[in-house]
């Protein structure tokens, strides 16, 4: 009965319709009361969207971003109590609608935004110290498992996510054309609390991914010099120490 | 695919160790201390304002006859609203005085 009742309630807030809610209420204008509810979960909820990808919503405009929300919010009620953790699936609803098929780099913009507010939130950890890559020996170089720290993401695109994100910063009036051809790489940091979006090349981002997945250097380095036979392992590697790609 | 020797790779590793000139760079500066709370919008714990404090502001209609505040005991009435939801506008909504 009472399980009815919330699933009832559910369906009338995330929905359009009053579903079965009549079944189990009985009040006076039931229909434009549950509305204030559903516009407040719809529109809170559509608001964490906006306040998450707020270079996708420049790009789309506030209408079309407000009704994309929307309807991600009914389709999706939040699985945790925490509103940072809110809006993972966005960029895969942006990718399947179909009145986005000419802006078909948006997905990934959005998976950007994503991952650079996953690395805000994410743990802190000591970064990598320099150090260890002098005092391993060769052998033990060769098979060392680096570990990404848990405020490192890794986002590949075959567009220029970096550029189309910078170049829709809300302190940028005139908005220059793009060359969409270029595919674009970022690896981002974070580094005392602030979170940096750095382009990089095929091959270092073959070599994070590898890391990612469990390589060991050698290996890794293998993985970044077959995507880019001109991959510089040594300019790659101070690069991650200074931005802490890596943790102890 | 082409791999690197370990001798190769140990000396890249050096390199780009050493080459982090500054040890003390890596590490936390002394005489900052971390702050939370205090983050610039899009850095920050995004929507909790929105999020937490978000039933005020989303009703759309004005004064709605379907809405309701709580009020002091007693000085509902005499601000014009009612102690019972009712349909159409409120006489507090200056819409319906243009008429």
């Amino acid at each position: 009965m009472l399980a009815g009742l919330q699933r009832a309630f559910q369906d009338a807030v995330l929905g359009e319709a009053d579903g079965t809610l009549a079944e189990h209420v009985t009040a006076p204008g039931l229909a434009a009361r549950i509305a204030v509810y559903r516009n407040t979960v719809q529109g809170s909820l559509g608001e964490v969207i906006a306040a998450a990808f707020p270079v996708t919503r420049r790009i789309v405009g506030d209408a079309f971003f407000s009704a994309l929300a929307r309807r991600f919010a009914a389709g999706h009620p939040p699985r945790l109590p925490q509103l940072s953790a809110y809006g993972a699936d966005f960029p895969d609803l942006l990718a399947e609608e179909a009145a986005l098929h000419r802006l078909p780099y948006l997905a990934d913009v959005a998976r950007l935004e994503w991952a650079r507010g996953e690395s805000y939130f994410a743990a802190e950890a000591p970064a990598l110290t320099p150090g260890v890559l002098i005092e391993t020996s060769p052998e033990a170089l060769d098979a060392l498992k680096l570990r990404l720290h848990p405020a490192t993401r890794l986002v590949r695109s075959p567009y220029p996510i970096h550029r189309i994100w910078q170049v829709n910063q809300p302190e940028v009036e005139d908005v220059p054309a793009v060359d969409m051809s270029v595919a674009e790489n970022v690896v981002l940091t974070r580094r005392e609390g602030r979170v940096a979006l750095r382009l990089t090349s095929a091959g270092d981002a073959a070599l994070v991914a590898a890391i990612a997945e469990g390589e060991g250097l050698g290996d890794a380095a293998a993985r970044a010099l077959a995507e880019d036979a001109a991959f510089d392992l040594e300019s790659a590697l101070r690069d991650h120490l200074i931005a802490g790609t890596f943790r102890n | 695919m082409r791999t690197l020797n370990l001798h190769t790779l140990a000396a890249m590793a050096a390199g780009a160790a050493l080459a982090v000139a500054d040890p003390a760079a890596a590490s936390d500066p002394k005489g900052k201390e971390k702050c939370y709370g205090v983050a610039k919008a899009g850095e920050n714990g995004c929507a909790a304002a929105n999020g937490t404090h978000s039933c005020g502001g989303l009703s759309k209609v004005n004064y709605s006859g379907q809405e309701w505040k709580l009020v002091p005991g007693g000085s509902c009435e005499k601000m014009g609203g009612r102690l019972e939801p009712f349909e159409g506008p409120s006489p507090l909504d200056p819409a319906s005085k243009k008429k």
